[in-house]
């Protein structure tokens, strides 16, 4: 394992450390608990969104709090959820009268905890909350209900942020991530592991020239591992995945991200981009906006991920053309 | 003891807190045999702990919501599954007694009902799954069997521990779905769950207190 690091246990403080000391006025964290992340503007009379999850990821999770996106996020250790308390503790600092929606991804864990998180401030503040969990991943699951949420999430807070910006009300705002959400499909897959610091070893290999079709950004199982295959096979692939998942008209419009997994370059992300977009125009659709970068890595993974967003309607538009600024992401 | 208050809530919880020092091991082996084998650690940590938070996050004149503040804080203590399963039966049961003033007889009732609740609802698991809730849910019919008959405390949770008794036992023939156990369903069949076994313990622990 070679990582820039201090300590393997202190990874993930040492780490939020560095982005309070960065991003001073941006952001902070309160409870004395670097792990309850919140904006520093807090904006009165708008619903509150916060998300969470595990460490290892960035911009995942906590990269999308900011101006026209999120308010707050609980962070876990490495791939590990955050306590239920830090959660509350959160929402207890970005709440400013108009509810909260939690909106993460779908893992045991911190469905739980963000469940316990909504009974707390329900029972002991009487503060309403939302919920809706991200599932795009397409392969990870036949069933929509169990399937994991990775960058398409992206859309999700994109949509939900523009419409609490808006003012919109909390049914409102859990509308338009469940728009987002019905919308958009993922496909991933992985050239190389990454290392949990406190393990110190992949907790799965890849031979030189070996690639894992539809692996989950913490390394879970894909539906299969055999030769890298070109950007234009792995384009058809995955599409052919998405649209079968979510059948698209001939002249429908749709985003496009391309997601890389932490260690692939923007280049080979361009490489891939160019070969879904020319794959898809084939197929009559077209793309309405395209994002390339790294929205949700798996730390020094190598790899990528494609998510295919219907676009809706022309709210929907507006929502993913509305400029934000967080520390991670800013579109303008 | 009769009634608890939210200023001795701590002692209804510290034979608990014994039960599972002493159970640790044969809990942890049991684990380790079906699933990670952390189960016995899991229950000494979180429960090891909870009489402290009691004392800690008591608030005047309110069982409930001093049960619900330490729930939240004990499942910081113990964040895995089973420990946010704990966690939630223990918020779940505090949302149950909310405004009461102490817990008596049908308190207990309530908070063993609210319990099995939570653990349904959290872990998304039913009666006859062969989890811990196989041990919780009859205790919890049985308490509320003999509270509506006018039994007092100690009556109610020698009910809850017969229950909890019974349905250990019956998970023997249980198949297991939930975590690595189902895995194992073959090395299963004729053993209690351990899952259940730590329901039992837990109710031997409120019974213990409440009859020192």
């Amino acid at each position: 394992m070679k990582k820039i690091m201090n300590a393997p246990e202190a990874y993930t403080d040492d780490m939020l450390k560095g982005i309070y000391a960065a991003h001073d006025g941006m952001v902070k964290y309160v409870n004395d608990d670097l792990r309850c992340y919140c904006t520093a503007h807090k904006k009165e009379g708008k619903v509150a969104i916060i998300t969470g999850g595990g460490t290892g990821h960035l911009p995942l999770f906590l990269g999308y709090v900011g101006d026209g996106l999120l308010d707050g996020c609980g962070v876990g250790g490495v791939f590990q959820s955050p306590s239920s308390e830090q959660i509350y503790n959160v929402a207890k600092e970005v709440e400013a009268g108009a509810g909260v929606l939690f909106l993460y991804g779908n893992y045991t864990g911190d469905i739980m905890n963000f469940d316990m998180a909504a009974e707390m401030l329900d029972m002991m503040d009487g503060i309403e909350t939302r919920s809706i969990v991200g599932a795009d991943d397409v392969l990870s699951n036949a069933n929509v209900e169990t399937r994991r949420g990775v960058a398409g999430i992206f859309f999700m807070y994109k949509c939900a942020g523009a419409k609490a910006a808006q003012m919109g009300t909390l049914d409102e705002v859990l509308a338009a991530a469940q728009k987002a959400k019905d919308n958009t499909r993922t496909v991933g897959f992985a050239l190389t592991p990454c290392i949990i610091p406190e393990v110190g070893h992949s907790n799965f290999t890849l031979e030189e020239n070996e690639m894992a079709f539809g692996m989950g950004i913490h390394g879970e199982p894909g539906v299969w591992n055999g030769p890298v295959k070109t950007a234009r096979e792995l384009a058809e692939e995955s599409v052919k995945e998405i649209l079968e998942d979510m059948p698209l008209d001939h002249g429908e419009e749709v985003c496009l991200l391309i997601n890389g997994l932490g260690a692939t370059s923007q280049e080979e992300l361009y490489i891939l981009s160019g070969s879904v977009t020319q794959l898809l125009k084939e197929k009559g659709i077209r793309v309405y906006r395209t994002f390339v970068g790294e929205y949700a890595t798996s730390m020094e993974m190598a790899g990528a991920s494609i998510s295919v967003c219907r676009v809706a309607d022309d709210e929907m538009k507006e929502w993913i053309n509305m400029p934000v600024h967080t520390p991670f992401y800013t579109q303008v | 003891m009769e009634k608890y208050n939210s200023q001795n809530l701590d002692a209804l919880f510290e034979g608990v807190a014994q039960i599972f020092a002493e159970k640790k091991e044969e809990l942890c082996e049991m684990d380790a045999r079906m699933g990670d084998g952390d189960l016995g650690l899991t229950m000494e940590k979180g429960y090891g702990a909870l009489p402290g938070i009691l004392r800690e996050n008591a608030v005047d004149g309110d069982v409930g919501m001093s049960l619900m503040k330490a729930g939240m804080k004990m499942a910081s203590v113990v964040p895995s599954t089973m420990g946010t399963l704990m966690s939630s039966g223990i918020m779940e049961g505090g949302k149950a007694l909310k405004g009461q003033a102490e817990l008596g007889a049908s308190q207990m009732s309530a908070y063993l009902s609210a319990f099995s609740q939570g653990l349904q609802k959290r872990g998304k698991c039913q009666p006859g799954d062969r989890t811990i809730l196989d041990a919780i849910d009859p205790a919890a019919k049985r308490a509320a069997a003999v509270c509506d008959m006018g039994a007092d405390l100690p009556q109610v949770i020698n009910a809850a521990w017969e229950g909890a008794k019974e349905g250990v036992e019956a998970t023997k023939d249980m198949v297991p779905k939930f975590g690595k156990a189902a895995v194992h369903a073959a090395k299963a069949a004729g053993v209690p769950d351990q899952g259940a076994v730590a329901g039992l313990y837990m109710i031997e622990g409120l019974k213990r207190s409440i009859d020192s």
